[in-house]
């Protein structure tokens, strides 16, 4: 199920920055929440059984930030018990819990943006402004394979010529060395050939165009002024102080004002966009399926 | 006009950002304000870049020392922490000059966290990376010509590079700058960032001769 991934690169960019920005910045239980839930849900409809093999690294991490918190902040009024002497706070507890759940929630969202970004898309949508960036960017991704490949190559070689490896750490390093610099010659000679081509075939001249399969359809229209009115809502909400939340000294109340529920609604209809719209299709491929 | 873009940057936008993180964000968020003001002191180098008429050579060029130092962390995944990345970074400073080696370290950091997992992280190594080979650039007279200067310069690098990362790794973890859990995180990092500087001691010294002798020949052969 990849529904997202055909989205226009400029709408699928656009949503990934809202959602980041507003989970990065905003220091609010019910966003973050959210942003996380959201984020979890994504990456299982993107990973499918793929993503449960990670659940115990984000769990350990989770514990990590949301225990350490209080062992370091001695913050807040409300003393749970004491150790060594410094009291261990509820504030310092929570705060801990909620820092925990923003940072996982963003590393899952970068996780998903790696997955829908390929490196396609950001070269497609940076090309025009950056493109002498983008270009060394691209060239870049290209030979790591292939540096790869002349790597394994040249260490056969090696291997073949007597030069082997032991298991000590010096050798090993030794080793890994030798076969690196014996690719650099290789690699620099290369680059020189595939300039002087890149030469030859007019690089830099003037009147140069591009292709790319991506094509802006209505939908990605609509869908790109839903996620602007969405992203703005929280901004606007930030704007009036209603996603103001502080924990030190006292925890605050979650407000639930009507502009506040809005506020919610708003940010939990964009972090949920993609997996609605993986269901979506799922559901509408599955009734394809049942006519036929 | 474009020099006027990244002077604007440094004395403007930065400090923006800073005042707007602290008033806007009363749970002081330091981490994501230090990420905005990582990623735009990266920037001024990325317009100087694209604003010059560089020629299809010096592309390609740092194209590929990128792909290089990209590569040598993978090929040394097995033994964590020690990597060659820093050290080809200052090597390509000292050869080619301070911009090439801020954007092979900075654009090393993006591409090789595309394999070992791209997250907030990403614009502080991608500007430790860049401005170790920036200044690696700077000093690339003296260090081409002293071995204990050199050495020097990679011990010291790592040290940095590691004190930074904890740095970011407090900000992320607390929202603030916390002394206490800044020393912890410190001291349990001192292992790495032992293994960071003795790396890149070894590799400066193991790969300067051969790699500055391949690079100079290039540079006289190709005529860059």
């Amino acid at each position: 199920m990849k529904a997202f991934a055909n989205i226009h690169p400029l709408v699928e960019m656009t949503y990934f920055m809202s959602v980041l920005i507003v989970s990065m910045f905003f220091s609010h239980p019910v966003l973050q929440t959210e942003a996380l839930i959201g984020g979890i849900l994504f990456c299982a409809a993107l990973q499918g059984k793929k993503a449960a093999r990670d659940i115990g690294f984000y769990l350990t991490l989770f514990l990590m930030v949301a225990v350490t918190n209080p062992l370091f902040s001695h913050n807040g009024v409300t003393p749970l018990f004491f150790l060594n002497g410094n009291p261990v706070t509820l504030e310092a507890v929570l705060y801990g819990v909620l820092l925990a759940v923003t940072v996982i929630g963003v590393l899952l969202w970068c996780k998903a943006y790696g997955e829908i970004m390929t490196s396609d898309k950001f070269l497609y949508l940076f090309g025009k402004a950056i493109p002498k960036l983008s270009l060394v960017l691209s060239m870049a991704l290209r030979f790591i394979p292939a540096y790869l490949r002349q790597s394994r190559r040249v260490s056969r070689a090696q291997k073949a010529m007597g030069l082997y490896s032991g298991k000590s750490i010096t050798d090993r390093v030794k080793n890994q060395a030798r076969v690196f610099i014996a690719m650099i010659s290789w690699s620099l000679e290369n680059a020189m050939e595939t300039s002087a081509s890149m030469k030859a075939r007019g690089y830099g001249k003037k009147g140069r165009t591009n292709f790319s399969l991506f094509r802006f359809y209505a939908s990605d229209g609509v869908l790109l002024c839903l996620c602007l009115l969405l992203f703005m809502i929280p901004i606007m909400g930030a704007a009036c102080g209603i996603t103001r939340f502080t924990f030190y000294p006292r925890v605050d109340k979650i407000e639930t004002t009507p502009a506040a529920i809005v506020v919610y609604a708003a940010f939990g209809m964009l972090a949920l966009l993609p997996f609605i719209l993986e269901v979506k299709e799922a559901i509408v491929w599955n009734c394809y399926r049942s006519k036929i | 006009m474009k020099k006027w873009i990244s002077y604007g940057i440094f004395c403007l936008l930065i400090p923006a950002v800073v005042i707007c993180g602290t008033v806007l964000f009363p749970a002081k968020r330091y981490a994501w304000v230090s990420l905005c003001v990582a990623l735009l002191s990266c920037l001024p180098v990325f317009l100087q870049f694209e604003r010059k008429s560089v020629d299809a050579k010096r592309l390609i060029l740092i194209a590929s020392m990128t792909a290089l130092s990209v590569l040598g962390r993978i090929l040394f995944t097995p033994i964590p922490a020690f990597k060659p990345v820093t050290a080809l970074v200052v090597i390509t400073s000292m050869y080619f000059g301070s911009e090439a080696g801020f954007l092979t370290g900075s654009l090393s950091a993006v591409i090789s966290n595309f394999w070992f997992g791209q997250g907030p992280w990403t614009p502080f190594q991608m500007f430790g990376w860049g401005i170790l080979g920036f200044i690696g650039g700077l000093l690339a007279k003296r260090l081409k010509h002293s071995r204990i200067l050199l050495a020097l310069y990679g011990a010291i690098a790592g040290v940095l590079y590691s004190a930074a990362m904890d740095i970011w790794t407090v900000f992320w973890a607390d929202g603030a700058f916390n002394l206490s859990r800044y020393i912890a995180i410190l001291a349990s990092s001192l292992p790495f960032t032992a293994i960071y500087a003795v790396s890149n001691v070894i590799f400066l010294l193991l790969f300067c001769k051969p790699i500055g002798k391949i690079l100079e020949r290039v540079q006289i052969k190709y005529g860059l």
